[in-house]
């Protein structure tokens, strides 16, 4: 932690060096510090592909930081945002809770903070752009009840331990609640990785021989089940996955068990997050919570959108 | 380390490994069905191979925390192998061999900085953890490389005689090893440079050698589980391995083996690796919530060793 303190001071001395010339000439310029969780994930690239997108539309500087899953560098980024006196601040938080501390600094120093995808949990933010991820859920949910024909033994290879994936399980269960011949029978936790999810299916291959349905709560849970099903030449078992990344829909559009996958728009996030500012920034009230929608794809809407562009 | 602690260790730790069965048969109509013992092998497989590998490192007073995330790196060496433009008979035995290779060298690196440069084990090996995982998101961009050969599934999912062949390969490492450690002068090496590392100078032992070798040898082996893994899951994953330090040790330690070194063997390490993979798979078909999991095997763990413990200071 200590050297920290040393850091800051000279990455911000390096930082403001730097910019400094460049702040002269664009006085008017609203200037906004953003804090990704990560620049690894497609997920996030998008998002950030959004932010600049609408940034450059609103003629606003950006500065976008990362602090790749650390949230000690997450806080020295949002206080080096603080120090510089940026306009406005978003927060991909690292850690819900554990944000906090720089969220409150940053309502102490009177710069309004969003959040985009993660919500924080403490401190005072003007508004959290997320995808709906209950709306997901729900989507799923729909889509296995539909496709089993109302009735069947179904597990979700979930990973309860991040918000955005409680929300998802909550919607798909309020979705299958309406089926009273579905039974969820078994709820495991994969990790949200494919080689533990793969590992836990099997084990729910064996508990349940006659499982009909598997909702994996992100991709690598549901390719993970998808390789169980494979390696244990499960038939007419029907999977659907969340986040449409490109394996899970390969995997769809080769007709495996994968059938659906629920599609989230990053990238609608990184617009709205911007345009909700502007408002804020305008006087224009902004609601604390703005879902962003989110929609399902399957075998055929792929077909159709290939085929289309 | 008398002989005979030893075989107490691990009669203690057998008997308990045949009573959780038990309990479990009783529990589980679907647990002790031949479809669900072998599926418990290939998946205790992956982390028992690389426990065979810990052993050796623990005996030597070593640990080895970059396993897991050597795992990830090797599975994405060899899947990017494999996307390379050449024929699959060309790149097949390419791919697993680069694979291991890294794995080999990440452990001779570990070894050397052990012993040229006098870090101990577990700041060299934490270090490698954290390099080897970044370098695998580095590379492949935190995206999984998939679309790989349909061949090279076989490797994970295939079956020779009914057996998976990463149970049978699991066990081929664990009778080798086995035979090295009992009855080879290098075997009697790691248990001595790993009772007391002067005395063993003193008597004439390179042990030097001895470390480079064990190191070498988990790098190998952790290689070795992280292909079978890309293999089961058809890509390379960089997160991958996640967490698989913590299941290794403590197959290792469940298994009787001391954190101290000088005392275990590969035997405990086997029914160790299988009796968390039974407590595992049995907790999950009786649908067992993974809170409470996390909370059981724990207590495993801790029981364990204090068992040991116990049964030492007797």
């Amino acid at each position: 932690m200590k050297r920290h303190f040393l850091l800051i001071p000279l990455l911000l001395g390096l930082f403001v060096g730097i910019t400094c010339g460049k702040r002269e000439e664009t006085q008017q310029t609203k200037v906004i510090g953003v804090a990704l969780l990560t620049r690894g994930h497609m997920f996030y690239r998008d998002l950030e592909e959004g932010l600049l997108e609408e940034a450059q539309k609103q003629r606003y500087e950006l500065i976008i930081t990362s602090a790749e899953f650390d949230l000690g560098k997450q806080i020295a980024q949002v206080e080096d945002f603080i120090s510089r006196k940026v306009d406005a601040i978003i927060i991909c938080p690292v850690d819900s809770k554990g944000i906090g501390t720089a969220v409150k600094a940053a309502n102490a120093a009177g710069i309004p903070v969003f959040t985009a995808d993660i919500a924080a949990q403490e401190g005072e933010v003007v508004s959290h752009i997320a995808s709906d991820n209950v709306a997901g859920g729900r989507l799923a949910g729909e889509f296995l009840a539909k496709a089993l024909g109302g009735k069947g033994e179904i597990a979700i290879i979930n990973h309860p331990a991040v918000t955005s994936v409680l929300d998802r399980v909550q919607g798909f269960k309020e979705a299958i609640a309406k089926y009273p011949e579905i039974k969820i029978v078994a709820d495991v936790s994969g990790q949200g990785v494919r080689d533990r999810s793969l590992q836990v299916t099997t084990d729910v291959l064996q508990a349940h021989p006659t499982l009909k349905g598997i909702f994996g709560i992100n991709d690598d849970s549901a390719l993970g089940a998808l390789d169980a099903v494979q390696q244990y030449k499960k038939e007419g078992i029907i999977i659907v996955g969340y986040d449409a990344t490109p394996p899970a829909l390969d995997a769809i559009r080769k007709g495996t068990s994968l059938k659906a996958d629920v599609i989230q728009y990053p990238k609608v996030i990184g617009t709205t997050t911007i345009q909700k500012i502007r408002d804020h920034f305008a006087g224009v009230p902004v609601p604390p919570i703005v879902p962003v929608e989110v929609g399902i794809v399957d075998r055929q809407t792929l077909h159709a959108s290939s085929e289309g562009g | 380390m008398s002989i005979s602690t030893h075989r107490a260790a691990e009669y203690g730790i057998g008997v308990a490994f045949l009573l959780e069965i038990v309990v479990f048969a009783l529990l589980s109509p679907y647990f002790f069905t031949a479809d669900n013992l072998l599926n418990i092998s290939l998946q205790a497989s992956i982390t028992a191979i690389i426990a065979v590998g810990m052993t050796f490192v623990i005996l030597t007073g070593g640990i080895d925390l970059s396993v897991g995330s050597l795992v990830a790196l090797a599975g994405i060496v060899t899947t990017s192998v494999l996307k390379l433009d050449v024929p699959i008979i060309v790149s097949f035995p390419f791919a697993i061999l680069s694979g291991l290779l890294v794995g080999g060298a990440s452990g001779m690196m570990a070894g050397l900085c052990t012993t040229r440069f006098r870090i101990a084990p577990f700041i060299v090996t934490l270090a490698l953890m954290t390099i080897w995982r970044g370098a695998a998101f580095l590379y492949t961009e935190g995206r999984p490389i998939w679309e790989l050969p349909e061949v090279f599934g076989v490797l994970g999912s295939g079956r020779v005689l009914g057996i998976p062949i990463p149970t049978l390969i699991m066990l081929i490492v664990f009778v080798v090893a086995h035979v090295v450690l009992k009855y080879t002068t290098f075997g009697r090496y790691v248990y001595a440079v790993g009772g007391n590392a002067e005395a063993a100078r003193v008597a004439g032992i390179a042990v030097d050698r001895v470390y480079m070798a064990v190191y070498t040898i988990s790098g190998g082996l952790s290689a070795l589980s992280g292909i079978l893994l890309a293999s089961r899951i058809n890509s390379g994953q960089p997160n991958a391995g996640l967490m698989y330090e913590l299941d290794v040790i403590a197959a290792v330690v469940v298994g009787g083996t001391s954190l101290n070194g000088g005392r275990g063997s590969i035997v405990g390490t086997f029914v160790g690796a299988m009796l968390i993979a039974v407590l595992r798979n049995g907790l999950n078909l009786l649908n067992v919530g993974s809170y409470v999991q996390q909370v059981v095997v724990g207590v495993v763990i801790l029981l364990a060793v204090m068992a040991d413990r116990w049964r030492r200071t007797e």
